[in-house]
């Protein structure tokens, strides 16, 4: 195939991009009706459980929600008929309740649970609740909640008082005058007997919580889970799981339908039909109307550039004007001998039109069932033939396996993650809780989700050469490049580098909303600097190593040093990240997240900025990058031929150097239709938006000035109203 | 409307509380008095003398403290609740203006410690709730609770003092105070020796988990009445002297309740302690005289007695049950009359006990053999 497909121009290409995308838009679905299958939470949904095709199942989970319903409903009744007003009962303060908060796991149990929110609750005879007391715990997590005496032994309330600790749950914003609302809900609660108050203190002792603690079983920072549905640390909004239900249920029936045919009648069933089964994506519409469309060198280097990879171009030092795209495969990660995984270098030129066109593909690593040197090299170039489009398809394949497992799991998800705990765990009356709650929140449950979806037994393994511990050391690794310190977008090498430029409008919108926040907000933000010197130090104490730092590097053989001095550097390259800054050593390994502050109660020079920075970061990994490398998922990776997580070794002495319609290398009939269940599941389930603001949980700011350059993203092929405000699929 | 209301209230808050107090006292009759047991400071040790009220008086003149007056004198030292001298415990000093074994015009009972251990008869419920005493390890629950308790057992406790006589004894809640004046006034009182010397036994930096350890050290070279026999020795070999000290305050119409508070002492630069008077010993009295020794709230003039309670939650609802605990007192008398007297506290290696059953046991059944 040459830049084009035969007789057709770019321009073609072009205007077939256009009504393909408009076609394959993604249109919300009606609401469900009585006889919808239904879907409780995201997490419920499973690569291989026919959970929706089951009649009895369908009749069992009806009966559930049903059951469910009903206690909400009494729940709504009981809130509305004794409603929890904001009124301390009582007029003096004369007796108090006392105890210290800190966190329950082993390592942490001397960790005290600063700035909490407590509350001392009665109930009369008749149900209605009382305030006696509210407050806050200290930095040291002690808490003495005054209050009146002679009222909380007055006859009328009940045996057993309420001793609360609360946990904002949700942030939403005065959407006419940018005022904040916390939404606050129970974390835990205790009784405290009437009978025990004796008119001086009384004292809980340690209260120990399993509250937003880090998990130890896994390298990276993430949040203890037990149970997602009712032991979670946060919920997804009902907005959310109502949106999850009514995109995605169409999607679970078909993958529960290709599943029962494969087990029952497997001749019934192709890659074709599965295909055809799914909404179609991009790439098959833009090939219905033009064959090779998608396959030709002109959309490979526009969709390295501007695609779900947005690659980064690294100037070629030999070949002036010429860029390499480095996608690294499996190096020394544990890898399955079914799937390929190599590494490959494109060289690109940039062609009169702005976008690169590639000129040479370098494949090095196994390739094939027999030769298993790592090191191997096979080089291509557009007077290949054949072989040079299964090596842009080799590329393509690669970089969808990287861009799933370095950018989008690590560099968004993992990367938003550790944040969202650091905050959780240590910001609560500092404003920029305020700032920074609606775009963390849900991602420790979406990433949940995926340890049983996408690793542990889920998807990745089973459909790519990476292992479950293979993802997990290489999201370590990946997450090690990731460091808010001195980054910024990614620099636009051409005017049609649309993915740079639009990063780099993205950044300024995010830039002017932060300083206007800090502008309102710098005196509390000040003053309740603590909690920013606590989140610092979650944030630099449980971040990763810097990337490869933790290996010994004298004893790299020779091309070992060469493939890692080139993933060092290109992946720096790739994150922006600053490698020249000194780090935080901590128990001997150099950390890759930069401290915010080293000032315990005030900033000090410099740490207003620095916190100013971090935000900005938080906020654009969890909305732009991720909405940019997810929702393009759905393009790039929604056909099983064009560009799968992986592909086949087979049996032939060429192993994954085979045309398309060879499907010994494709992913067979269940990983297909696995893979188009993905796709789909991340790219059609958003849910909440910056501009559409559904539960007005974003800065109506914000909002206004995304929607002021609305015109100039849709010029970059970016749509403001699907930038998601958080990170939650 | 609201009057009659908080009259109503108040009337069965009194009643509950005067129920409260007869029903402790009927169980602490029932289950300590009739064994010939105190409710607490079963090991003690009496003595008389003279108390002389001083000339030179700093606080309103009042009919009962006449100025050089000499009352007799009898006093009652004792250790909470162990009967083992050694331990960390609690100390008391209760004194009587006559030598009578009970009846007297002014009694006075204090402990060691500025601040205490309950504040309400509530408050006390809870405590003796709470006690679960085990081997010389005791309170810890109510410890964990109440943090004033811990506080104030932090602060009244005493470990190996040299004497009964270097302690300081504090009264804690108030009594009334109407002098000559007619003016109504609150007063505390206090005892400490007579020349001020250091008070020894104070546990400095007492953690909160070894409070409820009121074990013997390890090794302990003290015998179980070594208090007892120090303080005989001294009075026979030395002059043993107290000063009798009290704070006045006067009363308020929007009086904070806080004033009577035991756990919250008041502000010695605005309510200072003057010499009351002088108690001078003369000799200590034996086991059973000691043991036969009571005091009462009751033994006060009108004028200075114990302040009203209103409910088992005020403060002073404790001085209103100690004094309707007299039946507990004449029980424990009666049960003397019965059951014969009880046995002094052997010096033997029963180390860490209260077990006041075993000793009378063992000394019937000695006296059974003999």
């Amino acid at each position: 195939m040459a830049i084009y497909p035969p007789n057709k121009t770019q321009k073609d290409i072009d205007e077939v991009y256009k009504r393909a995308y408009e076609r394959t838009k993604i249109i919300y679905p009606k609401k469900k009706t009585f006889f919808s299958p239904r879907l409780r939470t995201l997490h419920q949904i499973s690569i291989d459980k026919g959970y929706l095709a089951s009649t009895l199942v369908g009749i069992g989970d009806f009966c559930i929600d049903l059951v469910a319903a009903c206690i909400a409903a009494v729940k709504k009744i009981n809130r509305k008929i004794f409603p929890r007003e904001d009124v301390i009962h009582g007029t003096k303060k004369d007796s108090y309740v006392t105890g210290k908060i800190t966190f329950a796991k082993k390592n942490d149990l001397t960790t005290p649970i600063h700035h909490m929110q407590v509350e001392f609750w009665a109930r009369t005879f008749f149900g209605g609740w009382r305030k006696m007391s509210s407050g806050h715990t200290d930095e040291e997590g002690v808490f003495k909640l005054y209050f009146d005496f002679i009222e909380a032994k007055k006859f009328k309330y009940r045996r057993s008082f309420h001793f609360e600790i609360h946990q904002v749950e949700h942030v939403f914003f005065n959407q006419d005058s940018g005022e904040p609302r916390k939404k606050v809900s129970v974390f835990d609660s205790f009784k405290v007997k009437k009978s025990d108050l004796t008119g001086m203190g009384y004292d809980l002792g340690l209260i120990q919580l399993f509250y937003w603690e880090y998990r130890d079983d896994v390298p990276i920072p993430r949040v203890v889970i037990k149970e997602q549905n009712e032991d979670a640390p946060e919920y997804y909004s009902e907005g959310r799981n109502e949106a999850a239900a009514e995109q995605f249920i169409p999607i679970e029936i078909i993958k529960d339908k290709h599943l029962l045919q494969i087990k029952r009648n497997p001749q019934s069933i192709s890659i074709e039909s599965i295909q055809d089964d799914y909404p179609t994506n991009l790439t098959v519409a833009m090939e219905r109307e033009i064959p090779g469309s998608t396959r030709c060198d002109y959309w490979f280097g526009r969709r390295m550039m501007n695609g779900m990879s947005c690659a980064t171009f690294l100037p070629d030092e030999k070949e002036k004007g010429k860029y390499w795209v480095k996608i690294f495969g499996s190096c020394d990660y544990e890898v399955n001998q079914e799937f390929a995984f190599p590494t490959v270098y494109g060289q690109f030129k940039i062609a009169d039109n702005g976008l690169p066109l590639p000129t040479k593909i370098i494949v090095k690593g196994q390739t094939d069932a027999y030769n298993k040197n790592p090191f191997q090299e096979k080089t291509f170039t557009p007077n290949d033939g054949e072989k040079w489009e299964q090596a842009k398809r080799i590329m393509r394949v690669s970089s969808a396996l990287s861009s799933e497992i370095d950018d989008h799991f690590a560099g968004t998800h993992l990367n938003t993650e550790q944040y969202a705990i650091a905050v959780r765990r240590n910001v609560r009356l500092n404003p920029v809780a305020e700032l920074l709650l609606p775009h963390l929140k849900e991602v420790t449950l979406i990433n949940h989700t995926a340890d049983t979806n996408l690793i542990g037994p889920g998807y990745i393994p089973r459909a790519s050469a990476m292992t479950a511990e293979g993802i997990i050391e290489r999201s370590k690794d990946a997450l090690g490049t990731h460091d808010w310190k001195n980054w910024k977008p990614m620099e636009p090498i051409s005017e049609q580098h649309t993915f740079a430029i639009a990063s780099n409008l993205f950044w300024d919108v995010v830039h002017q909303f932060v300083d206007y926040f800090f502008d309102e907000n710098e005196e509390d933000i000040k003053k309740y600097w603590y909690e920013i010197y606590c989140m610092s130090n979650d944030l630099v104490n449980n971040s990763v190593p810097l990337f490869l730092s933790e290996q010994d590097s004298r004893k790299w053989t020779g091309e070992e040093r060469e493939l890692n001095q080139d993933r060092i550097e290109y992946n720096h390259l790739r994150a922006c990240f600053d490698n020249t800054l000194s780090r935080d050593i901590i128990n001997g390994k150099k950390k890759s997240i930069s401290s915010i502050t080293k000032s315990k109660n005030t900033p000090a020079e410099g740490d207003m900025d620095n916190l100013k920075d971090m935000c900005k970061y938080a906020i654009m990994v969890a909305t732009f990058l991720h909405t940019y490398v997810n929702e393009h998922q759905y393009e790039d990776i929604g056909e099983v031929l064009y560009c799968s997580l992986g592909l086949r070794y087979g049996d032939k002495e060429d192993g994954i150097f085979q045309p398309e319609n060879d499907y010994s290398i494709a992913p067979d009939l269940t990983r297909a239709t696995q893979m188009m269940w993905f796709s789909n599941l991340l790219s059609r389930t958003e849910y909440g938006f910056i501009t559409r603001n559904e539960e007005h949980d974003i800065h109506p700011y914000f909002s206004k000035l995304l929607l002021d350059k609305k015109e100039e993203f849709a010029k970059l092929h970016v749509n403001v109203e699907n930038i998601e405000s958080r990170t939650n699929i | 409307m609201g009057a009659i209301t908080r009259g109503i209230k108040g009337f069965f808050a009194k009643l509950y509380l005067w129920i409260f107090c007869k029903f402790f006292t009927f169980i602490i009759v029932i289950t300590l008095s009739l064994k010939r047991k105190r409710m607490s400071h079963d090991n003690g040790i009496g003595a008389i003398g003279r108390a002389t009220i001083v000339k030179n008086q700093k606080f309103p003149a009042h009919d009962f403290f006449e100025p050089g007056q000499v009352f007799d004198l009898r006093i009652r030292h004792a250790s909470a609740t162990f009967l083992d001298d050694a331990m960390n415990c609690i100390r008391s000093m209760s004194i009587k203006f006559s030598k009578n074994e009970f009846k007297s015009p002014f009694d006075l009972e204090m402990n060691t410690g500025e601040i205490s251990l309950f504040w309400s008869a509530w408050s006390f419920f809870k405590f003796a709730q709470l006690r679960k005493e085990k081997y010389g390890v005791e309170y810890i629950e109510y410890y964990k609770k109440y943090p004033e308790g811990l506080e104030g057992a932090k602060i009244a406790l005493r470990r190996n003092p040299n004497s009964f006589h270097d302690l300081r004894y504090y009264s804690k809640t108030p009594f009334k105070f109407k002098g000559k004046d007619d003016i109504k006034r609150y007063a505390k009182y206090r005892i400490i020796p007579f020349d001020n010397i250091p008070e020894t036994g104070i546990v400095d930096n007492l953690s909160d988990v070894d409070t409820g350890n009121q074990r013997i050290f390890p090794n302990e070279t003290r015998g179980r009445n070594y208090l007892k026999e120090e303080y005989e020795t001294r009075v026979k070999t030395q002059e043993v002297k107290y000063r009798l000290q009290i704070q006045i305050r006067t009363a308020q119409d929007d009086e904070n309740p806080e004033i009577f508070n035991n756990m919250v002492p008041w502000n010695e630069e605005m309510f200072p302690w003057h010499d009351l008077a002088v108690l001078e010993i003369e000799k200590t009295l034996n086991w059973e005289d000691s043991t036969r020794t009571g005091f009462s709230l009751n033994n006060m003039p009108k004028t200075l007695g114990y302040i009203p309670a209103k409910s088992i939650y005020d403060y002073n609802s404790l001085n209103y049950m100690r004094a309707h605990s007299e039946w507990a007192r004449k029980a424990r008398m009666f049960s003397y009359k019965i059951f014969k007297f009880p046995r002094p506290i052997p010096n033997d290696d029963d180390r860490n006990s209260e077990d006041w059953k075993k000793i009378q046991k063992n000394k019937v059944s000695k006296f059974l053999r003999s």
